[in-house]
């Protein structure tokens, strides 16, 4: 049995509506099937008040092994570095964060605001939030950039606005099964098995981002989101058309844009008014460029690719 | 719009332009902000006032600026129904013409 401990933060708990909706395996699978203990999670937990408070502190004296733990929401440091406003078991919660990441063999942030801050730690950042190895791009966050967890891994970031169950599920039964030191992780210590490709890897409207044809309206069943209406598939790294969201479908197919939640920059441009669901341009071109495009490139292309484009990709194509 | 009433508006707006119908192509709109201002005046309009469309989004009939933009690469423009697609102005367009909401 692996013992598994799920805690929250600053958080709206996104992160755990998105794991109870998990499939396959789903939350109980990951008990019955594969040998996880959850010792407790905000939801799932039996323990309360004091036994609640015994067993953290089973774990933070190493009387009790922890396998693995999991943090959900920003570290709260709020106010003035104490972190009192966000207070657990009878102490600010980044105190139990700084105990357990110590004695827990891997520690994983789920979510936004666990891996890089998120919305909560978005300017002004009143609540003083910051990531458990991150703030935004920077590398450090709560528990600084040097930390590694007893089985030598740096917290295992698993970012989403929320996580897809799927990302989440199958990361936790690879560390679970003793896979976790297979792990590769990219720059930013998200498993490059989700999070190498693209948003856009898999998108239904790939050919009209290629043909330069806009959806200028959500929902649209033509057209691509890129060019008017904000997405940012061509460079946010996600498996959201590969891995479907409830197995079904996902933003960019339903015709609504990707609002790039899985990179640290999110929320972008600070939720300035104006900025959500619009590309940004500048006298007209895109600020944010495909990854790997150059503007001078663009231009040409799109020219070629507009007097390429045949007659149906003007059409509505899609009954999604 | 079928084809004959999109060929009619087509040769109007033509008409307008030739005729010396002056549009204000200036100044371009440099960000989202005011692009956006433009859409709010384009809404105020009945959706019917074709010469109110024009003269707001600044139309011309053939390229425009140094690097002579034009709708055709402008990522409204739907080439085959030779339409521009930005729902504010939902009227037929030349590939070499230009107004100051071409975007790329
Ligand atoms: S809708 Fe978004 S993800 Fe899909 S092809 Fe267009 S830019 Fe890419
Ligand atoms: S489509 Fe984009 S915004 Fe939506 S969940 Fe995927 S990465 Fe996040
Ligand atoms: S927005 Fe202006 S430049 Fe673009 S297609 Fe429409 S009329 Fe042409």
């Amino acid at each position: 049995m692996a013992n598994l401990l799920w805690l929250q933060g600053g958080a709206c708990s996104g992160n755990t509506m998105s794991f109870l909706n998990a499939e396959e395996p789903s939350a109980c699978d990951l008990v019955t099937d594969f040998g996880i203990n959850v010792l407790w999670h905000p939801s799932l937990g039996l323990e309360l008040g004091e036994n609640l408070q015994k067993m953290l502190l089973a774990l933070t004296s190493g009387q009790m092994p922890l396998d693995i733990f999991v943090f959900e929401g920003t570290v709260v440091n709020a106010p003035n570095g104490t972190g009192e406003w966000n207070r657990f078991a009878g102490r600010p919660m980044r105190d139990w964060v700084t105990d357990l990441c110590k004695v827990a063999n891997f520690v994983v942030a789920v979510g936004d605001c666990a891996t890089w801050g998120g919305i909560p730690a978005t300017a002004p950042n009143p609540t003083e939030s910051e990531g458990l190895q991150f703030l935004k791009r920077d590398h450090g966050g709560y528990l600084g950039k040097d930390f590694k967890s007893k089985a030598g891994l740096p917290v295992i970031n698993i970012p989403g606005c929320p996580a897809h169950p799927d990302w989440i599920t199958q990361i936790v039964v690879a560390v679970a099964t003793g896979r976790g030191g297979e792990l590769s992780l990219d720059e930013f210590q998200r498993p490059k098995t989700f999070f190498t490709s693209f948003t856009q890897t898999g998108c239904t409207r790939n050919m009209h981002f290629a043909y330069k044809v806009s959806a200028t309206e959500f929902g649209q069943r033509k057209g691509c989101l890129f060019y008017d209406l904000g997405c940012r598939g061509p460079m946010t790294h996600s498996p959201c058309n590969r891995i479907l969201w409830n197995r079904q479908s996902s933003k960019t197919r339903a015709g609504m844009p990707c609002m790039g939640c899985t990179e640290p920059e999110f929320p972008f441009f600070d939720l300035a008014p104006g900025t959500v669901f619009k590309t940004q341009t500048v006298m007209g071109v895109p600020k944010d460029m495909p990854t790997g495009v150059d503007k001078t490139g663009y231009i040409k292309l799109t020219a070629a690719a507009k007097a390429a484009s045949p007659r149906w990709a003007e059409e509505d194509i899609f009954v999604v | 719009m079928n084809s004959e009433q999109q060929n009619a508006t087509l040769r109007k707006m033509a008409q307008l332009m030739r005729d010396g119908l002056k549009t204000q192509t200036e100044p371009f709109p440099e960000t989202e902000k005011e692009f956006a201002a433009i859409l709010e005046e384009l809404r105020r309009l009945d959706p019917g006032d074709l010469e109110g469309k024009m003269v707001i989004s600044g139309f011309v009939d053939h390229p425009y600026g140094p690097d002579r933009q034009r709708c055709m690469e402008c990522m409204y423009y739907l080439v085959h129904r030779q339409w521009c697609d930005l729902p504010e102005l939902a009227v037929p367009v030349e590939a070499d013409w230009w107004c100051r909401l071409w975007r790329i």
